[in-house]
């Protein structure tokens, strides 16, 4: 039960950046909940390269060693990630800047006033 | 490879594109749709010459989906459809220009464009030399006649524009599955005499595949339940309810089934899978009903679309029969059918142009005022009631022997009942033009022009009809028309003229049938399928 | 032989030029992206004429073996896609010079864009593949970002957060499939996963699909699609209309046929059979409820490319080919109409149905193109777009699978109905036919109309061609070869 606990907290992570991520209005917020929905992907991933016992990956020390290539993957899925929060944020203050609100339903309410 | 199939149906297209560019100089514009009908009537005749020498001229473009060309052949049953469009194409067309003038139409531009574009593709459905090639000439039809349809761009014409864009495309569609199940079956689409064998190897497949062409075709070829946006297509220009919707776009679903009865399933495969007496039935339905629903038709326009649809039957009939005889009426109704309806929808918007006339009811003493038109429709109407001399007798009565033959001693019975249904229909008529309306009870005073002082009983959007030199009635008051003062100014000449030359036309059919090349091409094709 | 990692390299590398160089010098954004992107074209054609010619043409990055380097392959299925992007962002390059965003930053993302998308489509890793992905999508928001009205922002962030969360189940599945086998090349993963345990292998295939159905915005995973389309800029809005979606129904064409054959396929198979005649039915039902004509055509996407997600689950040779040609040939008809969307919303200043009303008198020649590519969408012979349903529906039937024959069939009867309703409008609606243009457009902006238009013609017939190409490779699948090892 207790090595499950990783992937256990890894699906938890990822349910409840879904959730923040489809019902909070505010924007900021959902990105918080895509964060954390991310986190979720990248814990299962690693945990997914642990081994019992096993150390970092260094040739020079006596193994057994942790698979080292999730943990690359994961690296380079962070990147992504950041870069993705990174747009995200510029967005963010376009929205505010245009409409002084990061309320989803104050800003769609805005963008309807405006087509009108 | 032979360009002469292709030159049949590019130079109607051809045209489209000059016709487009001319759009604002009227005169140009016409030379251009005269041009092209005279030299696809030449490229056609010559054809035909060709054909009947025992050539079969094919052009192919190249393999176009799966294993199958986009190709053309000329055989003799593609040469007489497309002989017979193109000689009509030719009349139609001084009627138009007679028309549309006469009547001041907007965009007429865009109607002789689209008018010479479904000219191009009913030639290619003529000379496909496969289900696929005529499929795709099918949908381009469709989609050109479609301008045509919603020319005057009111409600009434948009309301039917849509039913019919979603009736044909909706028939394409049960082509397109037919078409595929076929060449799964069979492996081929392409059309051979007597049928590409091999269908009957899975009767359910074959079966199902046979009510998916009879649906998508059915659909053009106006088949009861699928005949409801023929009438209301009647929105559109007389010359093209004329030309179109009584013979290019209508028979080229006629045309259809006969390709899948004879050159996809053959006569033989449709009699062993038990398909003929189905497809009869539906044709001989047809035929009753339209026959019947057209007798409660107020606008002439309907009535007649009415009796396409029943006379659209007689074809299926033929074809559904799978019996040499009737096949071979069917192919020469073909023909007969086309002259006789064309004359009467050219007389139905000579009446409209000239007087205004569109309901039956308001046809009382037009023999007086519109003596050479009048009996023209007479004697076509008695043409497509059965009576001798005229086109329709000839091919009817093939039909009859036909059924005779088959042993279909109830079809045969149907036929009778639809030519006395036809007669009902057209006796009214005729007698309200001829033998009512007392010209010297109550007529109305006339001044010096001729023209007849109206007394205010004429709606509006009819009297714009009426063009200089010519009289509107007054419908309320008198029914009485003053006669012409000379037999050929009844009418614009260029009205009248094609008129009096349909009509012949189809005098001829029913005179000499034999001696016309599409006597013989109907000969030949009858002999290729049958053997 | 050039290296297909050239076709990635040049538009990433090339990325950093515009942004740099406008700094220094305004509106030297377009000539960079410009020479760029023909640098990538002539490499892209010059591959893919090899590719079809003869053998795939493959490399290993930085010459590490599969299955631990990542592999880069050009084969006859991803070559007409590596060459459909690089000339689909030439045409819309010549419409955005005077109409789309003209700053260095825009170009910047322009070729990141194209770089990502080339990516997706010559990779073999299925990791690599959710870096391209993310590449491409990273750009993508932000050029949807860069048209100058404020719902532009909001419709990015919303593109962001839910192509993010496809992305990203993408990359859930990629870690089931990797605990699973250990590997993530492709060819290799299509040895090792029918051996693999159920739940993972079925997890694995499970959210892939999911994570790349929302990227291709099947319903109802669609959300994003028609308000990035409507905001974002024409040229924009044409150019991933032509590729984003495409390219992703690439890769999941790619995945079920290359990697996933043998895994749980009647489940999945069902399920994603489900998705499309869903998307066809209620994107053809939202599209004929949209005023917005960019919204309509946007709706539209989600019919189409449930026609072409069909065709990938009846995967006979012959509905793969008509998903092939379909997607190509959907790519150039929906770029056409989003740019014609642009040109008349220039001209003419029109963006609803109803605006559109007698725009055929006003707009002659630009009216016609846009007919002819509605009818292309709608399906209507001798258009490309009736040559890829056609194989689609008859590779159904050549499968017995009676139902998809059927919903690709009756798709055309769906697009008459919402696309008619646009052209009886322009044709002969009621509308202000008097009102004069508004606006100038630039001849590269009728170019590249015109581009389309002639294509959605000329590509009718290549059905035939590009079943050809596919014959040996979908062969060397069958016999269960790794990919792209011609038998």
């Amino acid at each position: 039960m207790l090595e499950r606990l990783p992937y256990l907290a890894a699906i938890a992570l990822v349910g409840i950046g879904l959730a923040v991520l489809v019902d909070d209005e505010h924007l900021v917020k959902k990105v918080l909940g895509l964060n954390v929905f991310q986190t979720g992907i990248f814990l299962f991933f690693v945990t997914a390269a642990a081994r019992e016992g096993g150390s970092a990956p260094n040739v020079a020390k006596a193994g057994p060693y942790a698979n080292p290539l999730p943990q690359v993957l994961i690296l380079t899925a962070i990147v992504v990630g950041v870069s993705v929060t990174a747009v995200a944020l510029a967005l963010l203050v376009r929205i505010h800047a245009e409409y002084g609100t990061l309320r989803e339903d104050a800003v769609r309410a805005a963008i309807e006033e405006g087509r009108e | 490879m032979s360009l002469l199939p292709v030159a049949v149906v590019v130079a109607p297209a051809a045209a489209v594109l000059a016709i487009l560019y001319f759009r604002d100089r009227p005169n140009v514009r016409e030379a251009w749709t005269f041009a092209a009908a005279l030299a696809t009537l030449g490229a056609t005749g010559w054809l035909a010459r060709v054909v009947l020498a025992g050539a079969r001229p094919e052009a192919v473009a190249g393999t176009y989906v799966a294993d199958v060309e986009l190709s053309l052949r000329a055989d003799p049953m593609g040469a007489m459809f497309a002989l017979l469009a193109a000689t009509l194409w030719l009349v139609t067309s001084v009627y138009s220009v007679g028309y549309m003038r006469g009547h001041d139409e907007v965009s007429q531009g865009r109607y002789f464009a689209a008018f010479a574009a479904s000219i191009a593709a009913t030639m290619g459905v003529a000379l496909a030399a496969n289900l696929l090639t005529l499929f795709v000439c099918y949908e381009l039809l469709t989609v050109a006649t479609y301008p045509l349809v919603v020319h005057s761009e009111s409600d009434e014409a948009r309301a039917a524009g849509r039913t019919y864009l979603l009736y044909t495309l909706g028939g394409g569609v049960a082509l397109l599955a037919g078409l595929s199940l076929v060449y799964v079956a069979a492996g081929t689409l392409s059309f051979v005499p007597g049928g590409v064998g091999g269908l009957a190897a899975d009767p359910l497949l074959a079966r199902a595949a046979f009510g998916l062409l009879v649906a998508g075709f059915g659909v053009k070829t106006a088949l009861v339940p699928l005949h409801t946006w023929l009438p209301a297509a009647m929105v559109a220009p007389t010359p093209v309810s004329g030309l179109l919707h009584a013979v290019a776009v209508v028979k080229s679903g006629a045309f259809g089934l006969g390709r899948v009865v004879t050159h996809v399933y053959g006569p033989e495969t449709v009699a062993d899978l038990g398909l003929s007496l189905p497809l009869s039935t539906l044709a001989a339905v047809t035929m009753l009903y339209a026959g019947v629903v057209a007798l409660r038709q107020t606008r002439i326009k309907r009535a007649l679309a009415y009796s396409t649809v029943s006379q659209l039957a007689y074809i299926a009939l033929g074809f559904g029969l799978a019996e040499r005889t009737a096949v071979f009426g069917a192919l020469l109704h073909v023909p007969a059918h086309a002259f006789m309806k064309i004359s009467l929808f050219f007389v139905a918007g000579l009446l409209y142009v000239e007087s205004g006339v569109t309901d039956v009811d308001d046809m009382d003493g037009l023999g007086r005022r519109h003596p050479v038109a009048m009996a023209a429709f007479a004697v076509t109407a008695a043409g497509l009631a059965g009576f001798p001399l005229v086109a329709g007798f000839v091919s009817k009565w093939y039909l009859l022997v036909g059924s005779l033959r088959a042993d279909a001693i109830g079809f045969a019975a149907a036929l009778l009942a639809a030519g006395v249904l036809k007669l009902l229909l057209f006796w009214p008529m005729i007698r309200a033009a001829f033998f009512r309306g007392d010209p010297l009870a109550s007529g109305p005073a006339r001044d010096e022009a001729g023209r007849t002082a109206a007394d205010g009983g004429a709606p509006d959007g009819e009297s714009s009809a009426s063009t200089a030199g010519s009289s509107l009635s007054d419908r309320a008051g008198a029914r009485a028309w003053e006669a012409p003062s000379r037999v050929w100014r009844e009418s614009a000449p260029a009205l009248l003229v094609p008129v009096v030359a349909v009509a012949l036309g189809a005098i001829v059919l029913g005179l000499v049938p034999d001696r016309l090349p599409l006597f013989d091409l109907a000969t030949e094709a009858v002999a290729e399928v049958f053997g | 032989m050039i290296d297909p990692a050239l076709l990635v390299a040049v538009p990433l590398a090339g990325s950093a030029l515009p942004a740099v160089a406008s700094r220094l010098r305004p509106r030297t954004g377009w000539p960079l992206a410009l020479g760029v992107l023909l640098v990538q074209s002539v490499l892209a054609v010059w591959v893919a004429a090899a590719a079809l010619a003869g053998d795939p043409v493959r490399t290993q990055v930085a010459g590490i073996p599969a299955p631990f380097g990542i592999g880069l392959l050009v084969d006859a299925l991803s070559a007409p896609f590596v060459v459909l992007i690089a000339l689909a962002a030439l045409a819309v390059l010549a419409y955005t010079r005077r109409g789309g965003p003209r700053s260095g930053a825009f170009y910047s993302l322009y070729l990141l864009l194209i770089g990502g998308l080339t990516g997706v489509c010559v990779t073999t890793d299925v990791f690599n593949l959710y870096v391209f992905l993310e590449i491409s999508g990273l750009a993508s928001y932000g050029m949807v970002a860069q048209a100058d009205r404020g719902a532009a922002a909001l419709a990015a962030l919303k593109y962001l957060l839910v192509g993010t969360v496809g992305a990203s189940l993408y990359l859930f599945g990629v870690g089931y499939a990797y605990v699973a086998t250990g590997t993530l090349d492709m060819a290799a993963l299509r040895a090792a996963l029918p051996a693999a345990s159920d739940p993972l292998a079925l997890a694995a295939l499970g959210l892939m699909v999911l994570g790349l159905s929302v990227k291709v915005a099947l319903f109802p995973l669609h959300t994003w699609k028609p308000d990035a389309y409507e905001a974002a800029p024409p040229g924009v809005a044409a150019l991933l209309a032509a590729l984003a979606s495409t390219v992703a129904a690439y890769a999941l064409g790619r995945l079920l046929l290359a990697v996933f054959p043998g895994v749980a396929e009647a489940v999945v198979d069902a399920a994603l059979l489900g998705l499309a005649a869903a998307s066809i039915v209620a994107g053809s039902l939202l599209a004929y409820r949209s005023e917005s004509v960019a919204r309509l055509l946007a709706y539209s996407s989600l019919a189409q490319f449930g026609i072409v997600v069909v065709g990938f689950v009846v995967a006979t040779p012959t509905a793969i080919a008509g998903s092939v040609v379909h997607l190509i040939g959907h790519a150039v008809m929906k770029a056409g109409s989003f740019l014609v969307v642009g040109l008349l919303a220039r001209t003419h200043d029109v963006r609803t149905v109803a605006e559109y009303a007698g725009l055929a008198r006003r707009s002659p020649y630009v009216s016609a193109g846009f007919a002819v590519l509605a009818l292309g969408l709608i399906g209507i012979p001798p258009t490309v777009g009736f040559a890829g349903k056609f194989y689609i529906a008859l590779g159904a039937i050549e499968a017995g699978s009676w139902t998809a024959a059927a919903l690709v069939l009756a798709s055309t009867l769906f697009g008459l109905v919402y696309l008619g309703r646009v052209l009886e409008r322009m044709y002969v609606g009621e509308g202000d036919t008097h009102a004069g243009p508004t606006g100038a457009a630039s001849p590269g902006m009728y170019a590249a109309v015109a581009v389309a238009v002639l294509a959605t013609l000329a590509l009718g017939g290549v059905g035939p061609l590009v079943e050809g190409w596919l014959a040996p490779v979908l062969d060397g699948l069958d016999a269960g070869l790794a990919m792209g090892v011609v038998p």
